[in-house]
């Protein structure tokens, strides 16, 4: 896990003042989450049925973009191996802000259950992570209730904030 | 060097030299796309849209499971294997379970409720392959609303399997020895009213595709694979019988009590990727067929899910929180692990993509000294270099979907 | 006097080894006893030189000398219909015997029939492709070389496969630690952000036992645990709403009271 030095009073804790604009920016933001399709492995089977006909995601606004400029939020569905590490970042670099990522499942989050020289522990030595969603595979529901969490983070922030160079692990 | 005269296509430029003349285009396939195969990367070589040079870049996935394997028990590794075919993972975990057991020799004693268990696991598992494979592949055809189908389907097959292992995607469900849990009271039920209305599902998706004019023009004729080269590339299952020759290890190699049962395996006479759709469905019909025959099998059976092999297995948990011998066995074989005897085995299982095959050589260490799993889907990935060459852009696509190719598999 | 770590093998060892404990064999039955495979063997014999056969398991292993590997493989396709090569790859024995034992596990579908032939090699030595007999053995050659260091001589692309084309080291070696050396840790890092980057990010947490007392989330209750049955009258539960207090506008509130549990599933 990254360790947090999360300044609480400033961002994230409690209420930072949000004008009228913000929340009406915010809001549409949130509720229209648009996805990069970033299946890796076994997880992406569960983003998938995520996204299918019983966890039904388009209900949430979110449609799910192949290309990095038209998407909101990155999920990091699986193991992500040090043959792929560049282009995870080189996705992150050219999606457009604002951008949010939630790492789900374990590979993504530290590594997994594979501690081994070919996988990358955890997304987060490259790129900033929002929400960290554990699990193997974690279910669909777990995926939705991870983008609920999201947007209930995104509605927290201000809207125009100058895009602030994230910090990583 | 400029070797034609300069024309609107063909424009002059001073100082710039070109190295080839004739138009091709490098198209990157890239690690990431939409298409939901996983982590393929395919360089292709375009003249216009046809494809004159495939080559297929793999690794993407690759997480070390074999070198894993030779620091681990044998009991440790098997939830490893659940991830690499993914999609129906207790064929994984079988074809693992049943190598180890042919190394230790017990592969006679496993009880017979444990092996028609395991039969139900594995017809269940090869019904949720084939349809996340229709999705998809339809998906990427373009027939988007197959695949809200086939996954409606297979959440209530998942939903047997959760009821069943508690885990929907990586079930771990088939141990070395037998099965650890036994069926839950109705299961059997709820199977049979999933099997009794899914052929009516698999009939309104042929009723969609298989006469389909658009589904016919994307899928006639594309992807010829002839049989001598199927068998020269190292195709099997569904690829190879498509081709024509009809081996099936079910049949061939009978495992298990697949031999009890009466079930046909389809072959294609047509070598293109219509053929091998419509094994497919033919496939799903006869996994139900199967499982039909299954459930009266397991009302049959007496209790017991576990091989008694001291040696190798630990005991039931009854005997283990009440006897000191078993207690003791149990803690030596899951902190040390079992030694088995020195020597190699390779089992071949018929799992939904093809010949799923492992193979353990072991010096007698509870680890064994080398695993090497044959993955279907490696053999077929590679074929992609022969097949893709004189088809379309969009053929390509096509292809890909229909070879059932899956990355946990290829790269493990 | 610093820990002993053993160079030829990185791999991990049993808590406890049995000095008296000798594994059993598997047995080997002889080739006599099978009819097809002892056509087979025959029929190889009078050509090539096989120093060892036996049937193990229902299959048939042969050990042939290494530069027959070729004339071997067009033996068997052509004249006794073993046309599938199911795989191959290599094992390593090189703080055994300073030998590779590589081994190919054919199939022939006519007379439903597996045969593995293997032979060793030295430590730097070539093993003879066998892609223009068998196609399947392009890819599996390169494996081998991604994952070993075994070349095959006459292969149409001998390149790394499954690693990245720059990697350094031969994972499947027993030498080669699971985690990796220096240069495997580090891959990405210097990849992506330079060597520079290295001491921004730290180094990877391999170890799967580490908990962190100061973990600023609480997440592994470590130095806080209380005797069973401590009733939990500090703790703010921690329930976290799907959304917030006062809803969020034009959503519909999720309201717990007026969720239904369905007792069967539709």
């Amino acid at each position: 896990m990254a360790q947090h030095q999360v300044n609480y009073l400033q961002e994230g804790g409690l209420p930072v003042a949000l004008t009228t604009v913000d929340k009406l920016v915010q809001w549409g933001r949130s509720n229209s989450l648009w996805p990069l399709t970033y299946g890796l492995a076994c997880c992406a089977i569960e983003m998938m049925a995520a996204g299918a006909s019983r966890y039904d995601f388009d209900r949430f606004g979110t449609i799910f973009r192949a290309s990095p400029r038209q998407a909101d939020v990155m999920v990091v569905a699986g193991t992500l191996s040090k043959k792929h590490a560049q282009f995870i970042k080189r996705l992150y670099d050219q999606m457009a802000e604002p951008k949010w990522v939630i790492s789900m499942g374990s590979c993504a989050n530290t590594g997994g259950m594979f501690n081994t020289y070919a996988t990358v522990q955890g997304v987060d030595r490259l790129i900033p992570v929002d929400i960290y969603l554990p699990g193997c595979a974690p279910r669909p529901e777990t995926l939705q209730y991870a983008l609920m969490m999201l947007q209930k983070k995104i509605r927290r922030q201000s809207a125009f904030s100058k895009a602030k160079p994230k910090r990583l692990v | 060097m400029q070797t034609q005269t300069p024309n609107r296509l063909n424009p002059f430029y001073e100082n710039l030299v070109f190295e080839r003349e004739d138009n091709h285009m490098i198209v990157n396939f890239g690690p990431q796309h939409p298409s939901a195969h996983g982590q393929l990367r395919l360089i292709l070589e375009l003249d216009g849209e046809l494809v004159i040079k495939a080559t297929p870049d793999v690794g993407y996935l690759h997480r070390g499971m074999e070198k894993m394997a030779e620091n681990m028990i044998y009991n440790e590794f098997l939830p490893t294997t659940d991830r690499m075919d993914y999609i129906a993972a207790s064929s994984n975990n079988y074809g693992f379970a049943l190598s180890v057991e042919k190394l230790l020799g017990i592969e006679g004693q496993i009880p017979r409720r444990a092996m028609v268990i395991r039969m139900m696991l594995l017809e269940l598992n090869r019904i949720i392959s084939h349809l996340f494979w229709l999705a998809t592949h339809a998906l990427d055809v373009g027939a988007m609303s197959i695949f809200l189908f086939c996954f409606r389907e297979r959440e209530f097959a998942m939903d047997l399997m959760e009821d069943y292992c508690g885990a929907r995607l990586t079930h771990s469900a088939i141990r070395i020895g037998g099965v650890p849990l036994d069926l839950p009271k109705g299961w059997t039920d709820e199977l049979l009213a999933f099997i009794t209305k899914f052929p009516n599902d698999v009939k309104d998706y042929e009723a969609l595709l298989t006469k389909n004019r658009i589904w016919k023009m994307r899928l006639e004729d594309v992807g010829m694979l002839t049989a001598k080269d199927a068998l020269n590339w190292g195709c099997s299952g569904p690829t190879l019988r498509g081709s024509g020759i009809a081996w099936d290890i079910r049949k061939e190699e009978p495992y298990e009590l697949y031999d009890e049962i009466d079930f046909e395996v389809p072959v294609a006479d047509r070598t293109d990727s219509y053929g091998r759709y419509k094994l497919y469905i033919a496939e799903m019909y006869e996994c139900t067929k199967i499982l039909h025959q299954l459930i009266p099998m397991y009302h049959d059976t007496k209790p017991g899910i576990m091989a008694r092999v001291p040696e190798y297995i630990s005991a039931t948990k009854e005997e283990l929180m009440t006897d000191n011998f078993a207690l003791m066995q149990h803690f030596v074989l899951v902190s040390q692990g079992m030694r088995p005897p020195v020597g190699e085995v390779y089992v071949a299982t018929e799992s939904p993509k093809g010949e799923l095959g492992y193979y353990i050589n072991s010096q007698g260490d509870p680890y064994p000294y080398r695993l090497k799993v044959r993955a279907p889907s490696f053999w077929h990935t590679s074929l992609l270099q022969q097949i893709l060459p004189g088809t379309y852009l969009a053929d390509v696509v096509t292809i890909i979907g229909n070879l059932n190719i899956v990355f946990g598999e290829i790269d493990r | 006097m610093r820990a002993y770590t053993d160079k030829q093998n990185a791999q991990a060892k049993a808590y406890h080894s049995d000095r008296f404990y000798k594994s059993p064999q598997l047995a080997k039955d002889k080739v006599s006893t099978d009819e097809i495979f002892s056509a087979d063997l025959k029929s190889l014999e009078e050509n090539f030189e096989i120093s060892e056969s036996y049937i193990q398991k229902g299959q048939m292993v042969l050990f042939i000398k290494p530069n027959d590997i070729k004339a071997v493989m067009k033996h068997l396709r052509d004249e006794l219909e073993y046309d599938f090569l199911s795989e191959m790859s290599a094992i390593d024995f090189l703080a055994k015997s300073n030998q590779f034992e590589i081994f190919y596990q054919m199939l022939s579908i006519k007379k439903r029939k597996r045969l593995r032939v293997k032979f060793f090699i030295d430590n730097g030595e070539a093993v003879e492709s066998i892609c223009d007999i068998f196609n399947s053995a392009n890819w599996a050659e390169r494996e081998m070389f991604d994952m070993f260091g075994i070349v095959a001589n006459n292969h149409p692309f001998m390149k790394r496969l499954l690693m990245p084309d720059d990697w350094e080291g031969y994972p499947l070696l027993k030498t080669y630690p699971l985690i990796g050396d220096e240069s495997a840790q580090w891959y990405e890092i210097d990849l992506i952000f330079g060597k520079e980057h290295r001491a921004v990010v730290g180094p990877e947490i391999r170890d799967t036992k580490r908990v962190d007392q100061k973990d600023t989330t609480q997440f592994a209750r470590v130095g806080s645990e209380v005797p069973y049955g401590t009733k939990a009258s500090n703790e703010k539960t921690n329930f976290s709403e799907f959304q917030e207090d006062g809803g969020v506008p034009f959503i519909t509130r999720f309201r717990k009271d007026l969720q239904k549990t369905l007792k069967k599933r539709k």
